[in-house]
């Protein structure tokens, strides 16, 4: 029992255990010819579509297209969301100004966007980086204002009776103390985006997963398309076990101010 | 010399929802000297929190006036420090973290009051968690941490509103018994808010007794204990049980006819 414990506990078993029999179903079904082989691939196929692609130097390129525009639709995501989040939660009359806007704005779905956008920047970076910033923002912007209202009032007045200027309370307190709901909201924010960007990629683009998968159907290579899929699920997870999960550790779970979600690594 | 005055205080809440109006506090007038254990006493909802809201500079008042140090009170400021029922400690920052964030705020060179930090968790008896978060600490714990929090900033006078409410009753009688011997070898200046007759009886040199909503001073009662002062000769002594039971009858409003106290 105890060396069982101690394989599991293993971080390789734990990360890549759970996805054994997903991969067993997966190839029990391909193999057992319930569906048609030109409409499931096997495990089998999809890896050696995956070699080939490598090999060809197209998976690296459409990865690395990909990446770089969720990166900027993130930076600039977060660059606008967090201050804004912060200017509404803080201030009345920005929250009072700004709130019907917000909720109207955030109801617009990000693909929603695609049609005028394309008719704006075209088939270009500017149209995916525009589509995912605005689907980051909202979320962000709105888990910010509730991480600023879920500050208890009494640690600001105990940061004021202190001689903390309104400031320092917004550095030492306001920041720190929203952080819970600012990181679920990153998170959230970045789920959108990422979603976004297949969507965006889809449509607009000329590279990149989204695109691949979608250029795939339109052959008909099947296996290409589920390799895209396993791509899109392996790119999040190394996003939460590589900085989302790492930094929340860190920070509210250290401190005690929420519950430790289960850790990927 | 007086460290605080409390002049003819009046405060009148209303309602956010039904527009209501509560007339909280009546008129209170009570001065707490320097070093001096004062408590205020009175029954729950009787506005004592919101007296100690009102010094603290975290609300309004509606009328009267409030000095601390001879100035008078408009803002928060690190002259008044406050001890919190719910501790208020930061929980991003740990144990020295929070004792020296008063000291940092003034702008104390970190060595200074790292220093400083040390010295007073050891006399709360915190030594040796200072890396410790608040979480990681115990509630008795976590209300030294907080005495401690204020008691490094030397303020003019600590408010502190219903310290050891949330904390078993074992626990609260080792804080009160430890905050008493911290008062005897530091003599701050220290209001303080309770329900707990006893509590009051045993901590203070002064009980500001109030009536019931709209609040007034029924009476300000000496208690006659001397310090160094501890539970077991406290619940022992003749003076203790009668200052308990006067009070108990000003509370219920009766007139006292046991042996008047002052
Ligand atoms: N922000 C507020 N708005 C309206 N009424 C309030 C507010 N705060 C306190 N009150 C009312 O004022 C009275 C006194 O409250 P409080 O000072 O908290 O009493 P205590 O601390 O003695 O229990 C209570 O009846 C309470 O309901
Ligand atoms: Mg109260």
């Amino acid at each position: 029992m105890r060396i069982a414990a101690r394989v599991f506990a293993h971080p390789v078993v734990r990360t890549l255990g759970p996805f054994v029999p997903v991969v067993l179903l997966w190839w029990l079904i391909a193999r057992s010819g319930i569906v048609n082989e030109s409409f499931f691939a096997g495990p089998g196929v999809v890896w050696s579509e995956f070699i080939d692609l490598v090999r060809k130097g197209i998976l690296p390129s459409y990865l690395s297209d990909s990446v770089t525009r969720l990166a900027y639709g993130v930076g600039f995501g977060l660059l606008l969301g967090i201050p804004l989040g912060f200017l509404v939660g803080l201030n009345r009359w920005a929250r009072r100004l700004t709130w019907p806007v917000l909720i109207f704005f955030q109801a617009i779905a990000d693909i929603a966007w695609l049609p005028i956008v394309i008719v704006w920047f075209g088939f270009s970076l500017t149209a995916v980086t525009f589509v995912i910033v605005y689907t980051i923002v909202f979320p962000l912007t709105l888990g910010v204002v509730a991480g600023v209202d879920q500050v208890p009032d009494e640690l600001v007045r105990a940061a004021r009776s202190m001689g903390a200027s309104r400031f320092r309370v917004f550095l030492e307190v306001i920041v720190p103390g929203s952080l819970p709901a600012v990181a679920s909201g990153i998170r959230t924010g970045l789920g959108y985006g990422w979603r976004a960007l297949i969507a965006a990629e889809i449509i607009v683009g000329t590279s990149g997963i989204g695109f691949m998968m979608f250029d795939a159907r339109r052959v008909g290579d099947v296996a290409e398309v589920f390799l895209g899929m396993i791509i899109l699920g392996i790119l999040w997870y190394a996003l939460d076990a590589l900085v989302l999960a790492p930094f929340e550790q860190a920070t509210v779970e250290r401190w005690g101010m929420v519950r430790q979600v289960e850790t990927t690594r | 010399m007086t460290a605080m005055v409390i002049d003819n205080l009046h405060k009148r809440y209303v309602d956010r929802y039904t527009g209501e109006e509560i007339v909280a506090i009546g008129d209170v007038s009570f001065s707490v000297h320097e070093g001096e254990f004062v408590s205020i006493l009175g029954p729950s909802g009787c506005g004592k929190t919101t007296v100690l809201n009102i010094v603290a500079g975290f609300i309004e008042k509606t009328r009267g006036t409030v000095t601390v140090g001879g100035t008078e009170v408009t803002a928060p400021g690190p002259d008044r420090g406050v001890v919190f029922q719910s501790h208020a400690l930061f929980p991003w920052k740990t144990v020295l973290g929070n004792v020296t964030f008063g000291l940092r705020m003034k702008g104390m060179d970190k060595a200074r009051r790292e220093q400083a930090g040390r010295d007073v968790l050891e006399l709360v008896g915190l030594s040796g968690f200072e890396r410790k978060y608040p979480h990681e600490l115990s509630g008795g714990m976590q209300q030294r941490l907080g005495v401690a929090r204020v008691l490094v900033n030397e303020p003019a006078v600590m408010l502190m509103d219903e310290p050891f409410a949330s904390i078993d009753a074992q626990t609260r009688r080792k804080l009160q018994q430890d905050l008493t011997a911290l008062f005897e070898l530091r003599r701050p200046t220290v209001f303080f808010v309770t329900h707990d007759i006893e509590e009051a009886v045993f901590l203070s040199d002064r009980v500001v007794v109030l009536s019931g909503r709209p609040s007034t001073v029924r009476d300000i009662v000496e208690v006659p204990l001397p310090r160094p002062r501890n539970w077991h000769a406290a619940v022992e002594s003749t003076d203790f049980r009668t200052t308990v039971t006067r009070i108990e009858s000003l509370l219920s409003g009766e007139e006292a006819h046991v042996g008047d106290g002052s």
